[in-house]
């Protein structure tokens, strides 16, 4: 039985969870509700790439996972999948959306004009040690525009479509409950569009951002214009089965429309939309789906490669299995190795031996 | 009739974990695996809660053929105990009501990373293999479309000039595990980094293998009684491991693979890599009524 007795690894492997468990200490509600409504931007992250839109769950799978990102994603993504498709929204179309921030970077002003909305962009990132110093940081109180922003706003693209700058769009007549679900069937290439633009959309944020960098670097063929970017609140209007429809609640979403050169006397557009507000992921994400279609096979801009590794649950479980045991496969390689020294050595020797045996004689 | 009386009482999660729709769109993917022997199913893969890379394919296998009245034996490595095939097995039984085993005779469904256990496999047990890359032409051509091409053309040349090139540089065959193999005599597969000691086990074999890789979303199998046959010329036999002679120095059996243990000084001790047949050697040694099942290698000669 010594055996097993020098073993023990169930026992190990529950009191390395309790450790990491302890480290964290007692999760209660009021922990989870502070995470969310002092993370906003994190939960958004969180729930873009779980595909999961509850800031109230995000914020649980941080704080059961102390912030490791990899692992509150993974969390929401196992208890997501677990949950029916109980109905199918209607499709969000960009006017529709409640708008806060919608910024074009390719006209000076845009139809429904430039709405700065809540950005970080202009301010001096100067970290505020005073609160360290036992003074608190309040935000000086915003003063209201004397007219407001319109609460929608039209699509850039749109009027260029209207101006013939853009390519007409083709309306889809696919029904809503035929459309494509990554989350239901595997990812195949070439990708449908649905598909490719849902993958986009949980990819994980750092990965898309350093793909569509290399892109914008060069090692893609196009250098993106922000077309539009927008921050907003989409209704999920769906059908009662009475036949109704009605707004079942709003979702933050952020999209980015990048525009680079002109193809067959239209702008070239690329596209990507994502939960939460995240800037930099659907910026770089719209411009590896603007790069892709004439993209080499194997580089970072060709839709297999950047949809592949930029899975992030994936990518990180894999990354972290390299810490399993490989130790027979290793010995595999080992027995391999071994064989074919003493072949070599077997070889070389060959010569010698038969030249000391002569000279023993 | 009220709505209550229509549903199943909530649960926080389906029997099993998976949910119907997915456990149906696994066991469709699992029948076209059987038809086609050796050729990758693409499917969903749904997220389980384990990150990818750990088991996840083979879980969602095991996941579908489980019912309560399974017994489970989940190995990684060889070992009953490893950390992660613990947790894969309590899982399982957690979610399903499975009894758990150790012992190879006793289970109906085998789960393994990387090891084919050493007591012959019977009809009514089902052999789940984790894999992590599905694909035995990435080596040699990364894009998968491209790959999925030449399995439907049996465009095998690049990889058959891999090995050729292997034997011209070092002599031999330097692939270690994952021996690449003819299913069938039509597709060729990766039989999941199980050693070349494990893949004749596989041939002609009395129980079915699935191999599945969850985070690469491909699954296949080997059906029972369908030839699965290492890629190899015929003046170069295939070679398994160099472990016939060797012995475990805790149970004493020898002709099994074995586990390498460097000690201080220099020099190796070996222990048997099936681990519960090692502990059933010794159960058997000290006397405890145990049964060890016929193996596939006697006195360290393949013979099934």
């Amino acid at each position: 039985m010594a055996y097993v007795a020098t073993r023990g690894g169930e026992k190990a492997i529950e009191q390395a969870e309790r450790l990491f468990r302890q480290d964290l200490g007692t999760i209660d509600a009021s922990r989870v509700e502070t995470i969310k409504q002092t993370m906003p931007y994190l939960i958004d992250r969180v729930m873009g790439e779980a595909s999961l839109y509850s800031e109230e769950l995000a914020a649980l799978a941080l704080a059961q996972t102390g912030g490791e990102l990899s692992e509150a994603v993974l969390v929401l993504r196992a208890w997501r999948t677990t949950q029916p498709r109980i109905a199918i929204a209607r499709p969000v179309q960009q006017d529709e959306i409640l708008t806060q921030r919608r910024i074009s970077a390719a006209f000076k002003d845009i139809p429904g004009g430039q709405i700065l909305g809540p950005t970080l962009d202009y301010s001096h990132r100067v970290l505020a040690t005073d609160v360290l110093e036992g003074k608190p940081y309040a935000p000086p109180a915003v003063e209201a525009a004397a007219k407001p922003a319109p609460s929608r706003q039209p699509s850039l693209a749109d009027w260029q479509r209207q101006q013939g700058l853009v390519a007409p769009a083709n309306a889809s007549d696919v029904a809503p409950e035929d459309i494509p679900d990554l989350t239901r069937e595997p990812l195949l290439f070439p990708a449908s569009r649905a598909h490719r633009l849902q993958s986009l959309a949980r990819a994980e944020t750092g990965g898309v951002l350093a793909l569509g960098y290399s892109a914008m670097r060069g090692y893609g063929n196009a250098h993106p214009t922000v077309n539009e970017l927008r921050l907003g609140e989409a209704e999920v209007v769906v059908r009662h089965p009475s036949g109704t429809e009605f707004s079942a609640g709003r979702v933050r979403v952020s999209q980015a429309e990048v525009t680079s050169k002109e193809k067959g006397g239209f702008l070239e557009l690329g596209f990507a939309a994502t939960f939460g507000w995240n800037e930099v992921k659907v910026i770089a994400a719209a411009t590896l789906d603007l790069n892709s279609a004439e993209a080499p096979v194997g580089s970072p801009v060709h839709e297999e490669f950047y949809l592949y590794h930029t899975e992030s649950v994936e990518a990180s479980g894999f990354c972290i299995h390299f810490k399993l045991p490989h130790y027979v496969t290793f010995q595999s390689i080992l027995d391999a190795m071994r064989d074919a020294k003493a072949k070599k050595a077997a070889a070389e020797q060959k010569p010698a031996e038969t030249r000391q045996m002569e000279s023993a004689e | 009739m009220s709505l209550s009386s229509l549903t199943r009482p909530w649960a926080a999660t389906s029997y099993g974990f998976l949910d119907a729709s997915a456990k149906r769109e696994l066991r469709r993917k699992m029948l076209k695996a059987i038809a086609v022997p050796g050729c990758q199913m693409p499917y969903a893969s749904r997220e389980v809660p384990m990150a990818r890379g750990w088991g996840t394919g083979g879980l969602q296998v095991t996941l579908t053929l489980v019912n309560p009245t399974s017994t489970v034996k989940v190995i990684d490595q060889g070992a009953d105990d490893g950390v992660n095939a613990a947790s894969i097995r309590r899982f399982i039984s957690r979610v399903s009501g499975a009894s758990e085993t150790w012992d190879t005779l006793a289970a109906s469904i085998v789960q393994s990373r990387h090891r084919v256990p050493e007591e012959v496999m019977r009809e009514d047990q089902i052999l789940v293999l984790q894999v992590p890359n599905p694909e035995p032409l990435r080596g040699v051509e990364p894009n998968i479309s491209i790959a999925r091409q030449m399995h439907a053309d049996a465009d095998y040349g690049k990889l058959w000039l891999t090995l050729y090139e292997q034997i011209v540089r070092k002599g031999r065959i330097m692939q270690g595990a994952a021996y690449p193999s003819m299913v069938n005599g039509r597709h060729v597969m990766t039989p999941s980094p199980i050693p070349r000691w494990d893949v004749p086990k596989l041939n002609m074999a009395k129980h079915l293998t699935f191999l599945s890789a969850g985070r690469e979303k491909r699954l296949f199998a080997v059906p029972p009684f369908t030839r699965v046959e290492p890629l190899v010329f015929s003046d170069r036999p295939y070679r398994v491991e160099d472990h016939a002679d060797l012995t475990c120095r805790r149970s004493g059996v020898s002709g099994y693979f074995m586990n390498e243990l460097p000690i201080d000084g220099g020099g190796s001790a070996f222990e048997v890599s099936d681990s519960n047949l090692g502990i059933k050697a010794i159960q058997q040694a000290e006397g405890t009524p145990v049964e060890i099942g016929k193996t596939w290698y006697r006195n360290g000669e393949f013979s099934a």
